[in-house]
């Protein structure tokens, strides 16, 4: 070797060793020798692998057997012990007449970049377990809206839908939402935060609280937005229930200054009728008390309703009776107003499974609402009340018509809300509340028809066998 | 002998007009009912009271909205009202109104006391 290429092989900042045929190590550089020791009369698996057999995969071999060039990464274990990554790239060296007679063998320390490409590799898994564990909705869209990438979380309730449009996926819509946050963040780069509520796969709606933040190329231009979208269902169903138990406590509060003044009202007229013996005065204060109170008793039972989410204690009972029943208690009430009372029930209507008292509650309270609405009206000579029962296979239907007072649009939408109440002071606005809750509760529903001037038609569909078996088409017995 | 000073009563519950129209016709008072804001407007040109009981709930024209009127109309304004009223919530509101319009001249809280309301309908009737 020339003294030049000599030096050059000498100061190479890699492992330089030229192999004779056997695989023995016949010329190894400075570097190596520092590394992996005295080489003399032994082999390279010997220095390099520690072992005392050739490798399986020895490019040094192959160069030798077809005088190419040959490269693999390999693990070597030098003097102390220590495990090093190589790349290796072995290469012919011919003799004048061209034949192989020994191979150069360069192997370049990629150890370090071994390790940080490991590290990157466990970032990159970590991350990504971090993007696909997050509990929430995480997606990544392009300038498009479209979704390039979506966490678990998001495949599980919105489906693997990679490539559509967001507001397809989360709103079932055709057009962009306005505004869009995420548009927004293509715009200005800033994070932006909006309350949706989006539709999943199976129907379910979820209140979601969305960030959008920017992701950015080497150069700082944003290439893609990603979106996080928490589910805040439960915060918010657990608002309502903080908002109703306010009205709740409120409304108590009105309701039961209201009547304690009716009943200090009463007391009076009591008293001040009995100093001036005026017995028609004494009557009527003891009517107001009477009254009050019955109203007080109505408020307590209707709130226990409210506030106990119970199950119906069902039985299996004739639907007539529970009919009967209640029109028999109505219908003195309809003669006392002079109220034409009349019922039309289907002898054939069968037995279903009910929690009676609840449901007798509601019917009382449907038919209370109808004479209501029968006494307040002033535009028509005579009042009717209609009550019809209807047996169906699969489940039984009431129906309270009335040709009262009827509802505005307004009053029809609100009907059914906790503590609205057309009524003025005699409402509580707990009722037809409680009396949805009621339907609700057995699998049932309450539809209701009413026009302002002309009346009001509620009908009660209750599945025969109790809640979870919902009704099928109608189809009269 | 002077004639009896009429006060009109506004309440949406019977049995609060009652007791008040009693109690006030006992102590020397005629009184006129209206059951909310519409019914009592229609009293006011009917013939003036010489104080209004108000509440301030009521369906159709509420009580804010009834002060809100005999407040802004040059022939009602100088009528005393006493509010009578079971929701606070309601009252804030009302104050908070008083921007536009004066205060009331008297407040009571249901359940009212018959003396605190007697004491005040004799104090702006004298």
């Amino acid at each position: 070797m020339d003294l030049n290429y000599k030096q050059f092989f000498e100061v190479m900042p890699a492992y330089l060793t030229i192999l004779d045929p056997d695989l023995r190590i016949i010329a190894a550089n400075q570097r190596f020798r520092k590394d992996f020791g005295e080489f003399e009369g032994r082999y390279c698996y010997q220095i390099n692998r520690h072992r005392s057999e050739r490798c399986e995969r020895c490019p040094a071999e192959r160069s030798f057997r077809d005088g190419l060039r040959h490269g693999l990464e390999e693990q070597f274990r030098n003097l102390s012990g220590q495990e090093v990554s190589l790349l290796v790239y072995t290469t012919p060296i011919r003799n004048e007449a061209g034949e192989i007679a020994a191979v150069m063998k360069m192997a370049t320390d990629i150890t370090e970049i071994k390790l940080l490409q490991n590290q990157l590799r466990q970032s990159q898994e970590r991350y990504r377990q971090l993007f696909e564990e997050v509990p929430c909705y995480m997606t990544i869209q392009n300038r498009d809206l479209q979704i390039i990438e979506a966490n678990r979380g998001f495949r599980e309730d919105f489906g693997n839908v990679l490539g559509s449009k967001c507001y397809e996926v989360y709103m079932h819509r055709s057009a962009e939402c306005v505004p869009c946050t995420v548009k927004q963040t293509f715009q200005d780069g800033q994070v932006h935060q909006s309350e949706e509520v989006v539709t999943s796969r199976d129907g379910q709606q979820v209140n979601v609280l969305v960030h959008t933040a920017p992701i950015r190329d080497s150069e700082g231009q944003i290439k893609s937005v990603i979106e996080m979208s928490t589910n805040i269902t439960q915060i918010r169903q657990l608002q309502s229930q903080l908002t109703s138990l306010g009205l709740v406590i409120s409304s108590l509060s009105h309701g039961i200054k209201g009547l304690l003044t009716s009943l200090d009202g009463g007391i009076y007229l009591v008293n001040s009728g009995l100093g001036k013996n005026n017995q028609e005065r004494v009557k009527q204060g003891w009517q107001m008390v009477e009254r009050n109170v019955a109203r007080i008793k109505t408020m307590v039972l209707d709130l226990l309703y409210y506030a106990k989410d119970r199950d119906p204690d069902l039985e299996w009972i004739p639907t007539l009776m529970v009919a009967e029943e209640v029109c028999e208690l109505m219908q003195g009430k309809a003669k006392e107003y002079g109220i034409d009372f009349q019922c039309a029930f289907d002898p054939g209507a069968g037995h279903f499974a009910v929690d009676a008292k609840a449901i007798r509650s509601l019917l009382v309270n449907l038919i209370e609402n109808a004479l209501d609405a029968c006494r307040v009206d002033k535009k028509k000579n005579k009042h009717q009340i209609k009550i019809r029962l209807q047996g169906y296979p699969e489940f039984v239907e009431f129906e309270v018509y009335d040709n009262g007072i009827g509802m505005d649009q307004e009053t029809r939408e609100r009907a059914f809300s906790l503590f609205f109440s057309s009524k003025a002071g005699d409402g509580t606005g707990l009722g037809l509340f409680i009396s949805n809750k009621i339907a609700q509760a057995h699998g049932g529903e309450i539809k209701l028809e009413s026009e302002l001037n002309k009346g009001t038609r509620v009908t009660i569909q209750l599945p025969r066998k109790g809640p979870g078996s919902k009704p099928a088409s109608p189809k009269p017995l | 002998m002077a004639s009896k000073k009429k006060i009109l009563i506004v309440d949406d519950e019977q049995d609060i007009l009652t007791y008040l129209s009693t109690l006030l016709e006992d102590n020397g008072y005629n009184t006129v009912l209206a059951k909310n804001g519409e019914e009592a407007l229609k009293q006011m040109e009917a013939a003036l009271p010489d104080l209004i009981t108000l509440d301030i709930s009521m369906p159709g024209k509420s009580g804010v909205k009834f002060y809100r009127d005999m407040k802004a109309e040059d022939r009602w304004k100088h009528i005393p009202i006493i509010i009578i009223t079971g929701v606070s919530e309601d009252f804030k509101k009302f104050i908070s109104s008083r921007q536009q319009v004066p205060p009331p001249e008297g407040y009571l809280s249901k359940p009212i006391e018959k003396e605190e309301i007697l004491a005040l309908v004799k104090k702006f009737t004298a």
